[in-house]
């Protein structure tokens, strides 16, 4: 579904992100882990032809996603609150997606009903535009507006952060369900659990390079755990912190 | 301590992402307050014989004295549209062991720093050393300065007074400036009391007992008392931030759904000016740009001039402002969610065709609105509707190939009047060559003798424009491949 090919990139002189090569197949759920720095969201932006690398492709369904449009189709994703159109209410945001993807009204209308308890009554009908809902309520748009497109691919960048332990445990179940469904999926998360309980296949990040490639089983959590905790005695000098984590 | 939250803002002044910029537009704005402010201190210098023309039959110091109560009402008036609330961040101070008082009182007095305050000095003090110093004595000349000082101070507190309460409720602001119109009114349409022998009894009267002088003055501490109070007592963030809550309803606009992709697109872009402040005024600006047409039409000197060189300037500013000045900062005002555009399944021509689109509507129904200026001759009509027609053609795709070359980000929650967020050579660059190629075309045909020929061809260049349209959307688009990271970049850049 997507391969990573020689894939570089580099600020400033420091390489942020660096894979010789990565297939991901048709499917397969990723988890992405990785301390602050270790170009998570580099490498989802560059999978998402937001940025420039210096080298190397990324190919989704055999074609590039550089200067392409077709990936947009089946590609839904969610990183941060840049995503939002934020001066829009949420059901405007809805409308709109969903008309992008040839979706009625009734249709959009269909399936915000179905995540009624997700949303919590916080998000629709409360008269306010996106820019006024707590972060974790626009992640939660943002997270069902990918939903909505029904996609083949979706990629959530920190899922877990923000919302509250209920809706947590919700959207494990509904990332669960999509996986099921065949839907390629990739989420980066500082969550090992939730991570772990979710995805397949663990990608463990660090400096920009895939240090480990685990297909998940009952040890997977502690040795991650094992792996962190080392990382947390002896911090890597001249560690670079990825500037949209470093707000 | 007041000295770090000095050093503080100095520093944000100076870290911001686009530094250089900003330095290079305050050095222009500073140029032209320098200018402004010549005039004013002329004004002050030759107050004496400008009164004496105005006045012919009053003494000099009874006119001067009548005259500045009405200056400071107005100028309480522009201070409540113009001026701005000091800056400082509070919220990264509010939490750490800093007295309340200090941030307060910080806040407070930095508010002083404000060119408003410098006018009356400029103006009035030349009076006041030219001929009251000399026809009243030293004294009275104190107790002026004094008193103008206070009256500056208690204006400035109150002005900012007002603008913070006007902040949580917008009628305040509307309130404030309708009763000080009245007042104004009042006097000079109305004749139901005079601001001048009021003025006079006060200042008249301080001429012999200039120990009245510390009446304004303790006006204005008092007013600085006030505003501090309040600072302290809404130090919340709540309060320094949000505004009244109302509740936003969803709009939809079934014409433009007629455009499929299009359509839905250009609705949103309608609900981005018609929600944010800054576009929102980008647009009220282009529907009061509507009487500039009066400026040259109605002024009898260019009214006698035959040509129509006015007409199609007038005409270009006119059925285009909005695209100018709205089109200026294309895609900036985008800028905070275009990652979401970028990956979502919407077509760049689509995205592009929603921009001209957009441009289109605009343009007919500024062209519309100016059809009274029929009244100056069907000429002018032509003209504009020439002049409407190269805007479609041609100032749109010029709008539109800068707007590929613009990777600033604005921030749309922030008002319009003195931001200059998003501005740089770009616009300037621009504005020279949205204004040249219609006169380019056109003047040379004029001078030769053959203005229809010359309206001509500006139509035919247009109308080609409108045909090649699809040709100059692949043109935009493969240009804005070549430069889509550096936009995508620049509008990350917070």
């Amino acid at each position: 579904m997507i391969q990573v090919k020689d894939l570089k990139k580099v600020y400033s002189g420091v390489i942020v992100v660096n894979i010789p090569g990565l297939e991901i197949k048709q499917g397969e759920s990723i988890g992405l882990v990785g301390n602050n720095g270790a170009g998570k969201t580099t490498l989802f932006r560059m999978i998402l032809d937001l940025i420039r690398p210096e080298s190397g492709q990324v190919l989704s369904k055999g074609e590039p996603v550089a200067g392409g449009e077709s990936w947009k189709n089946y590609t839904a994703s969610y990183l941060d609150e840049g995503f939002l159109i934020d001066y829009l209410t949420p059901e405007e945001y809805f409308y709109f997606i969903g008309g992008l993807h040839q979706q009625t009204r009734a249709h959009v209308d269909d399936f915000l009903a179905g995540y009624a308890d997700f949303f919590n009554g916080e998000i629709l009908k409360r008269g306010k535009y996106i820019r006024d809902l707590s972060k974790g309520n626009q992640t939660k748009v943002g997270i069902a507006s990918c939903m909505l497109q029904n996609p083949e691919i979706l990629m959530l960048d920190e899922p877990f952060a923000n919302i509250d332990p209920t809706t947590q445990f919700r959207l494990k179940n509904m990332i669960k369900e999509v996986i099921k469904k065949g839907v390629t999926t990739l989420v980066s998360s500082h969550d090992l659990n939730h991570v772990t309980d979710v995805c397949d296949r663990i990608l463990l990040m660090e400096k920009g390079k895939i240090i480990k490639d685990i297909a998940t089983n009952s040890s997977t959590l502690s040795e991650l755990e094992q792996y962190f905790a080392i990382g947390q005695t002896a911090a890597p000098a001249g560690l670079i912190i990825d500037k949209e984590e470093n707000h | 301590m007041i000295s770090t939250f000095f050093s503080h803002e100095l520093k944000a002044f100076w870290r911001t992402k686009n530094a250089g910029k900003n330095v290079a537009v305050r050095i222009i704005m500073s140029v032209l307050i320098l200018i402004l402010m010549l005039y004013v201190v002329a004004a002050g210098f030759f107050m004496d014989m400008i009164l004496k023309k105005v006045f012919p039959h009053e003494s000099l110091i009874f006119s001067f004295c009548g005259f500045v109560l009405i200056y400071f009402i107005g100028e309480l008036l522009s201070r409540i549209q113009l001026q701005e609330l000091p800056t400082l961040r509070v919220q990264p101070y509010l939490q750490l062991p800093v007295n309340r008082n200090t941030i307060v009182g910080y806040l407070a007095f930095t508010s002083l720093f404000s060119v408003f305050n410098l006018w009356p000095i400029l103006l009035f003090w030349p009076f006041i050393f030219k001929i009251i110093l000399h026809d009243a004595g030293g004294i009275a000349a104190l107790g002026f300065i004094i008193a103008i000082l206070g009256i500056s101070i208690f204006n400035n507190y109150l002005a900012l007074y007002i603008k913070r309460k006007a902040n949580i409720n917008g009628w305040i602001f509307i309130i404030s400036s309708a009763v000080l119109i009245l007042v104004m009114l009042g006097d000079f349409m109305w004749h139901l009391y005079s601001i001048r022998n009021l003025s006079y009894l006060f200042f008249g009267n301080l001429i012999k007992q200039p120990i009245l002088a510390l009446i304004p003055v303790f006006m204005g501490v008092v007013m600085y008392y006030l505003n501090f109070l309040y600072l302290k007592q809404n130090l919340y963030l709540e309060e320094l931030i949000t505004k009244k809550d109302k509740y936003k309803s969803s709009t939809e606009y079934p014409i433009l759904s007629y455009f499929g992709a299009t359509g839905d697109l250009v609705a949103n872009e309608v609900k981005l000016i018609l929600r944010n402040k800054r576009p929102r005024s980008a647009l009220t600006m282009s529907l009061f740009f509507l009487l500039y047409g009066l400026m040259f039409y109605a002024n009898p000197g260019f009214k006698n001039s035959s040509g129509d060189t006015m007409k199609v300037f007038a005409g270009m500013f006119m059925t285009g402002f909005f695209i100018i000045s709205y089109g200026q900062f294309m895609f900036s005002w985008q800028a905070s969610h275009f990652d979401g555009l970028m990956v979502s399944k919407v077509k760049f021509t689509n995205f592009l065709k929603g921009k001209y689109l957009m441009f289109t509507v605009a343009s007919t129904v500024t062209f519309i609105l100016t059809t009274p200026y029929v009244y100056f001759g069907w000429r002018v009509l032509l003209v504009h509707f020439v002049m409407y027609l190269w805007n479609l053609g041609i100032t749109t795709n010029i709008v539109l190939f800068f707007a590929n070359r613009n990777a600033k980000r604005i921030d749309l929650s922030k008002g319009a009047s003195f931001n200059w967020e998003g501005v740089g050579a770009t616009q300037l660059l621009m504005s020279f060559l949205l204004f040249l190629p219609p006169l380019i075309v056109y003047l040379p045909f004029k001078i030769l003798g053959y203005p229809n020929l010359a309206l001509a061809l500006i139509t035919m260049v247009g109308i080609i424009g409108m045909l090649t349209r699809s040709f100059f959307i692949k043109f935009l688009e493969a240009d804005f491949y070549k430069r889509k990271f550096t936009i995508l970049d620049g509008f990350r850049n917070k």
